[in-house]
């Protein structure tokens, strides 16, 4: 057993290792102000967390973010499901919410920033415009996967709307609005750091911009690493949430 | 496979969307669109500012902008830098991945690092690139190159991976070397996937252009919208908005046609995003 997971987790490992020890020696070999070695990188983190002041921006960051992102969902995925249901609007409107899918929504930031200053709410806004469209599009995608023999049946034996929905609509659309919500987790922490960066400057953006005014490169390197590390936590997150509903499609 | 995969007669490649002209979706469109329009006029009109971009302006600010010398060297700086930077990350992230898709050795050594930067948000890179390369037009290639590489390198190393097994054998017992066998069947059996990831690698290259504008401000459409959003010409930098939507939807549309044509086998269900 514990040979077996040795044997199995041995490769992550050293190439994890292998890495490190990469960025230590690049580190060392050229000047701080370019590089800084994994283990100062550390180090900094360490007084970053001791100081207090990577809590807070943590929080303030993951309180934008949830906020975002939970808006995006309410709005998306109701949304979707209408117009998964209402095929003549989901017709309709399909192309747009495919243009507006592909449409890269940083342009928008410089005109919320012009029109709604500085605030909690912009921010809150550039965080829904990135996560919003991918959910709908999916759902869309979804809704479209759905043969309409499979409804016109539904309806000849006389289903009720929540039985429709519990049997046919929702098995069908649910897995792709997961695709969408584990794409729209990505792009909302883009949103989250772009806001951070060109709206007003708070949380773990915020740690990085004033590491770089002040030339500090350790504390760059540190907080690169720790949004790093939550951005691949956070696509595990979403490829487990995508991976379970994925059973539904056959 | 089995029997039944057999018996379905008509190629995947058959079973093609009919044109919205013949099925009757043009009308709900058309009747959306400016809806969609209308809506967005009104609301402006009633609530916003006078300077806030609405339909009516952008489509008056649209004769002067497109023929405005720093609009057209701005966009030609942009899409410059992203044809440049999608080349290179296209030419590596193709090898890379192929390599990966080939060597589970290599994979196993790299694997984590390929997934965990395509995971880190493009835009944290932005300070330290632009401390490295400094506030030039080099950073931004960087950027695009950041932005794109991984989803290339990611989805050929899937198409590698994914080669028939007979394919290789025929050829090994032909005696095929190695690198002959990676260029003449690896790499165009994996093309779809290489399609797939260039599809995403070109949205996510765009919006890396943009941010990169944005934050060292050196010339091009993001920095275009940036400016005149600044000095309250909404309309102007809307013009841009578009523009790079235009972009956004041509990469998509140019993608997906090439891959119904050249590639009528391959069914659509790869990674996205």
């Amino acid at each position: 057993m514990l040979k077996n997971s040795i044997r199995r987790t041995a490769p992550f490992w050293l190439s994890i290792f292998a890495g490190i020890a990469l960025w230590e020696i690049a580190g060392r070999s050229t000047s701080a102000a370019f590089m800084v070695p994994f283990s100062a990188t550390l180090v900094r983190l360490w007084q970053l967390v001791a100081s207090g002041t990577f809590i807070t921006q943590l929080l303030d960051s993951g309180q934008l973010f949830l906020t975002g992102f939970v808006l995006a969902l309410a709005v998306g995925m109701p949304l979707g499901m209408l117009l998964a249901r209402v095929r003549a609007l989901r017709v309709g409107v399909e192309p747009y919410i495919m243009i507006l899918y592909a449409t890269p929504m940083v342009a928008l930031i410089p005109f919320i920033l012009s029109m709604m200053g500085f605030g909690f709410a912009p921010k809150v806004l550039v965080v829904f415009l990135f996560a919003v469209f991918p959910v709908l599009y999916n759902t869309v995608e979804g809704a479209r996967s759905i043969k309409p023999e499979l409804i016109e049946v539904a309806e000849s034996f006389r289903s009720g709307e929540w039985a429709l929905w519990r049997e046919v609509m929702l098995p069908y659309t649910l897995p792709y609005t997961m695709t969408g919500v584990r794409q729209a987790i990505g792009r909302a922490l883009v949103g989250m750091v772009a806001a951070e960066f060109f709206l007003s400057s708070t949380g773990l953006g915020q740690l990085i911009m004033s590491a770089s005014q002040n030339f500090d490169t350790g504390g760059v390197f540190a907080s690169i690493l720790i949004i790093g590390l939550i951005g691949v936590g956070l696509m595990r997150l979403g490829l487990k949430i995508e991976q379970h509903f994925a059973r539904w499609r056959n | 496979m089995t029997e039944t995969a057999l018996r379905v007669s008509p190629p995947v490649a058959v079973a093609r969307k009919p044109s919205p002209l013949l099925d009757g979706a043009l009308l709900p469109r058309l009747i959306a669109g400016v809806g969609i329009l209308l809506a967005w006029e009104l609301v402006v009109r009633a609530l916003a500012p006078a300077y806030v971009a609405k339909p009516s302006t952008v489509i008056m600010a649209i004769p002067h902008v497109i023929v405005d010398p720093t609009f057209l060297a701005a966009t030609g700086a942009t899409l410059t830098a992203v044809a440049e930077g999608l080349a290179i990350a296209l030419v590596f992230g193709t090898g890379i991945g192929l390599l990966m898709g080939r060597s589970p050795q290599f994979e196993r050594a790299i694997r984590h690092y390929v997934n965990g930067f395509y995971a880190v948000p493009m835009i944290v890179v932005l300070p330290l690139f632009s401390l490295w390369f400094g506030y030039s037009g080099s950073t931004r290639i960087a950027t695009i190159i950041f932005a794109a590489i991984f989803s290339i390198i990611i989805n050929v190393a899937d198409g590698a991976r994914s080669v028939p097994r007979e394919f290789l054998e025929v050829a090994r017992s032909f005696r095929s070397k190695r690198t002959r066998m990676l260029l003449e069947i690896v790499l165009p059996s994996s093309l779809p996937y290489l399609l797939a990831g260039f599809r995403l690698a070109a949205g996510r290259a765009l919006i890396g252009a943009v941010v990169a504008e944005f934050f060292i401000s050196i010339g091009g459409l993001g920095y275009f919208i940036l400016y005149n959003s600044r000095v309250y010409k909404h309309n102007e930098a809307f013009v841009g908005v578009l523009l790079l939507a235009a972009f956004g939807v041509g990469f998509e549309l140019l993608v997906s046609w090439a891959t119904r044509r050249f590639m009528p086998w391959y069914r659509r269900d790869e990674k996205t995003n």
